[in-house]
């Protein structure tokens, strides 16, 4: 045994030793993106911010293609019909627009969903994706019920809830569906404003102002996350706490925000991009998912609410505290 | 000349590559097999410390895992046993849903946890996902968790994967007190991945975890744990090859490379943590030392095989040079020089052959000037002239002289065309010569049909009158045969023979590179004189000679007669053997008869 083990060392211990990643270190990878929010893109400067930290330089190893279409996914069919004559080596795609991009099979397609892409038919299941699609999930379903919960710890006199929703994104009605379900469970009753795009946010906004609510519930959404700061103004004006998806809402000003970190979620989606880009299947790389939430609080809106943090069980579990 | 020459070439030709070829082979081999069994030797050893240290490393890491995953786990029972410190009472369950939420915040791995009464009946649900549930739920009595947990204080469930992928395992304890219920939490084993990626063997070794089963709960990938029961078929294949080995095991990593593998238990939860380094990186000292034994090698080997290759070179280029050398001399170059510098045994020899080459070549001259001189010289004084000089030079003794001439020369010159005297003077001087070589005698010189014979000088012999005689005898009846066939011819020719013997001074004289070695003194003359009376087929002695073979040669005095130039008359003696014929005086013919009997 001891002899034989010695000799596949000396075997394979003479073979030069391997130049390790060295092989395609100068190529230059494409990588379309493609969006129905509208720039400024929060997510594309987290996915850039993942590569940058994996060592890739834009320009020199890594080139972006952004395609945009606002609140309007239909436009970005003739992308797909363009992808296949160019030479992309990588699609990734957010939100809505992964829905479209179904129709592109030969391409690598990275997706971040809010949604669960098993039942939007991207993937065959989470654990082996088995097509050319990969990518992360948020798991808002899963937490929307969990919001209105946490809505209503901070806020107990909760009655009746404004949900904002933005009906072009992907998976909404679940969303909207799990949502209904908990406010009955906590005897709340939901008040849907739904906008389609971001061409209706601001009558959206108006309609969410005008239902006599206690709190607001915003779906987190490209869309919704670029007008993040009017949201939250909106929130204060009509003295209504808010529950917003992720952080970067309570950074704007919203009062609440129960979600997974999307900076974690966008460096993770940048090492799948790495990989992909090495070489991998994409249908072998499981879809990820978030294990930490986030609870952020925003103790500046908590006082202008008026809202007493120190009767609730909220503050203990904050993960995240703006003040 | 060509065929003898290709044939030598093909003799010679293959022993001389086989002695380079056999010098070369041992010198190479030599300077060679040692190094590589140097080098062979060390990287067998090196290899068992390496191992040795790699074992220890693995063990060593491995553990660290272990004990890092244990305390991971033994967190989360110790949180879940402040759950369930205190009996439930009546309204409780307020506060022990905050415990529950503190908990949550203070153990990120944990999903949910619920809170069960002595009952068995959930009091308290609170979950990161999933809507929280306070007051009375559902009956889990029969739950594993609570009757293994209510069994053993501590109850780990198994790995499950959630939706195939994510691998989670649920965690009960029970209280102390019986009434204080059961805590269960539900734990995401994703967690352990912080764990398990912190853990760095060397520049690329990593730590796996596995369930006792073999399926993946924690690798560094941890894309490759979400692939959940998927991708366990290899890894409880490395778990098993490593756990039969007793140390450090080479195996086939997951990642297809050699891997250097040791795994190690954690004993609670009964798992088994993997540390595994590639063999590239584990011996790459060993392997950068077998480089530097290589290059060493083909290091050597060069110097070897240029060393070793000079060597044969030096032995067997003088050896070819020798060879040529003697090629050479056998074909008659004796110029031919060797040159060998190398300062040992074979330049010896060289100037040895140098030497045998100069002799030769010397002795080589002297025989072919021998040769030469022989043509004009008496083959005797020939051999003198290169030998012994002191012999020739002028010196008296007594010496015996023998004239020889030719009787009716004259008539027969005038009478005949000059290649016909050519001829006869031809075969007549052939004659001579050969009587002369055949007693040793010393040829003076022939002047025209006249011949002068010399005996006891320069070399001396020990009876010079006796040999002197038989000489005269045996030219006398050479010439005469001769002369019957002359007769036969037409041509009367006859021959006279004077023998005389005295002192005369010998030696050689000559000009000019010219050299003749000729005697002066009375006895010449008188041989001269006697030849002169002589009458065919007769031979006339002077009383010196008379008096020295009186007994062994019958002589007949034929009285006093008057030699010109001598004062006195002399007695002349006539040799009469009896096999030489007698013809009457001055008769110049001979019978047709008589010869068949000369013969």
């Amino acid at each position: 045994m001891k002899r034989r083990e010695f000799i596949l060392l000396i075997g394979g211990g003479l073979a030069w030793p391997a130049i390790a990643r060295a092989q395609d270190g100068a190529k230059l990878h494409r990588i379309f993106w493609v969006s129905t929010a509208s720039e400024p893109d929060p997510f594309l400067d987290g996915f850039r911010e993942g590569m940058r930290a994996l060592g890739y330089v834009e320009g020199k190893t890594v080139t972006f293609e952004t395609h945009y279409a606002p609140g309007n996914p239909q436009a970005l069919r003739k992308i797909v019909s363009e992808l296949q004559q160019r030479d992309i080596d990588l699609v990734v795609s957010s939100g809505p627009a992964t829905r479209v991009m179904t129709a592109v099979t030969d391409i690598p397609v990275l997706f971040a969903l809010s949604g669960d892409p098993v039942a939007l038919g991207v993937v065959k299941s989470l654990a082996h994706p088995g097509t050319n699609f990969t990518g992360s999930t948020f798991l808002s379903l899963e937490l929307a019920g969990k919001r209105v919960e946490l809505l209503k710890d901070i806020y107990p006199k909760l009655r009746k809830l404004a949900v904002f929703s933005n009906t072009d994104h992907p998976g909404e009605p679940l969303e909207w569906r799990a949502t209904l379900e908990s406010c009955r469970n906590l005897g709340i009753e939901a008040a849907y404003v739904p906008f389609c795009g971001a061409r209706e946010i601001e009558n959206g906004l108006t309609a969410a102002g005008k239902v006599d609510a206690d709190a607001l519930l915003v779906f987190p959404d490209a869309v919704t996350l670029v007008h993040r700061a009017k949201i939250a103004e909106l929130a204060i004006a009509h003295r209504l706490p808010s529950m917003f998806g992720w952080s970067e809402y309570c950074d704007a000003g919203g009062l609440l925000s129960y979600g997974a970190n999307q900076r974690t979620t966008y460096f993770r989606l940048a090492t799948y991009a790495d990989r992909i880009l090495r070489g991998e299947n994409p249908s072998d790389l499981p879809v990820m998912r978030p294990e930490k939430f986030e609870l952020a609080v925003n103790l500046k809106t908590a006082r202008l609410l008026g809202i007493d943090l120190d009767v609730s069980s909220i503050l203990f579990r904050a993960s995240k505290v703006i003040s | 000349m060509t065929d003898g020459a290709a044939q030598s070439s093909s003799c010679t030709t293959p022993p001389r590559r086989s002695l380079f070829c056999k010098y070369f082979a041992t010198l190479f081999v030599a300077a060679v097999v040692p190094l590589i069994l140097g080098a062979a030797v060390e990287a067998s050893f090196g290899y068992r410390d390496q191992r040795r240290q790699i074992s220890a490393v693995l063990q060593a890491d491995a553990r660290a895992a272990s004990d890092r995953i244990e305390a991971f786990t033994d967190g989360i029972r110790d949180q879940l046993g402040w759950m369930v410190q205190l009996p439930w009472s009546a309204g409780d369950d307020a506060q022990h849903k905050t415990d529950a939420l503190r908990l949550l915040q203070q153990v990120p791995a944990i999903v949910s946890v619920s809170l069960l009464d002595e009952t068995g009946t959930e009091r308290v649900f609170v979950s990161r996902l999933l809507l929280n549930r306070t007051g009375r739920g559902i009956d889990m009595s029969t739950d594993p968790a609570v009757l293994g947990a209510r069994a053993n204080k501590v109850w780990y469930g198994a790995v499950q994967y959630k939706r195939d992928s994510e691998p989670y395992m649920r965690i009960a304890v029970a209280g102390s007190l019986p009434a204080a219920g059961v805590a269960i939490a539900e734990v995401n084993l994703k967690l352990i991945w912080d764990v398990i990626a912190a853990i760095r063997i060397g520049e690329t070794g990593y730590a796996i975890v596995v369930d006792d089963s073999g399926h993946l709960i924690a690798h560094p990938d941890i894309s490759l744990v979400l692939r959940g029961r998927a991708s366990s078929g290899s890894f409880s294949r490395i778990k098993h090859l490593v756990g039969a080995a007793s140390g450090a095991a080479v195996i086939n990593g997951d990642q297809g490379k050699p891997v250097v593998a040791l795994s190690v238990q954690a004993a609670d939860v009964g798992w088994t943590v993997i540390a595994m380094q590639p063999v590239s990186e584990a011996f790459a000292s060993i392997r950068a030392a077998l480089w530097r034994s290589s290059i060493l090698i083909a290091f050597g080997v060069l110097i070897a095989l240029a060393l070793a290759y000079w060597r044969a070179h030096r032995m067997s280029g003088p050896i070819k040079q020798l060879e040529e050398g003697v090629e050479r001399i056998r074909t008659g170059q004796f110029e031919h020089r060797i040159k060998i510098f190398s300062g040992d045994e074979l330049q010896q020899l060289a100037l040895r052959f140098n030497e045998m080459a100069s002799e030769l070549a010397i002795s080589q001259q002297k025989s072919a000037r021998i040769e030469r001189l022989k043509q004009f010289l008496p083959s005797q004084v020939a051999e003198l002239v290169e030998h012994s000089h002191e012999l020739l030079e002028g010196q008296r003794r007594e010496v015996a002289v023998i004239f020889g001439d030719l009787r009716g020369f004259t008539a027969f010159s005038t009478r005949n065309e000059p290649d016909v005297i050519m001829a006869v003077m031809r075969e007549y001087y052939e004659a001579v010569g050969a009587v002369t070589t055949r007693h040793e005698a010393t040829l003076i010189g022939f002047d025209g049909d006249g011949v002068m014979l010399l005996v006891n000088a320069p070399v001396a012999c020990e009876q010079p009158a006796t040999q002197a005689v038989r000489l005269a005898i045996d030219l006398q009846m050479t010439v005469q045969s001769l002369a019957g066939r002359w007769y036969d011819s037409g041509h009367a020719i006859g021959f006279g023979v004077g023998v005389a013997m005295g002192a005369a001074t010998v030696g050689t004289v000559g000009y000019n590179g010219r050299l003749d070695y000729t005697a002066m003194g009375a006895v010449v003359n008188l041989a001269s004189r006697l030849c002169n009376l002589a009458k065919d087929a007769q031979i006339l002695a002077d009383p010196t000679i008379a008096g020295r073979v009186r007994d062994s040669v019958p002589l007949a005095s034929l009285g006093q007669r008057n030699i010109k130039g001598y004062d006195q008359a002399l007695e002349v003696f006539a040799v009469a053997p009896a096999d030489l014929p007698s013809k009457p005086p001055g008769s110049g013919q001979r019978r047709r008869e008589k010869e068949p009997q000369d013969h």
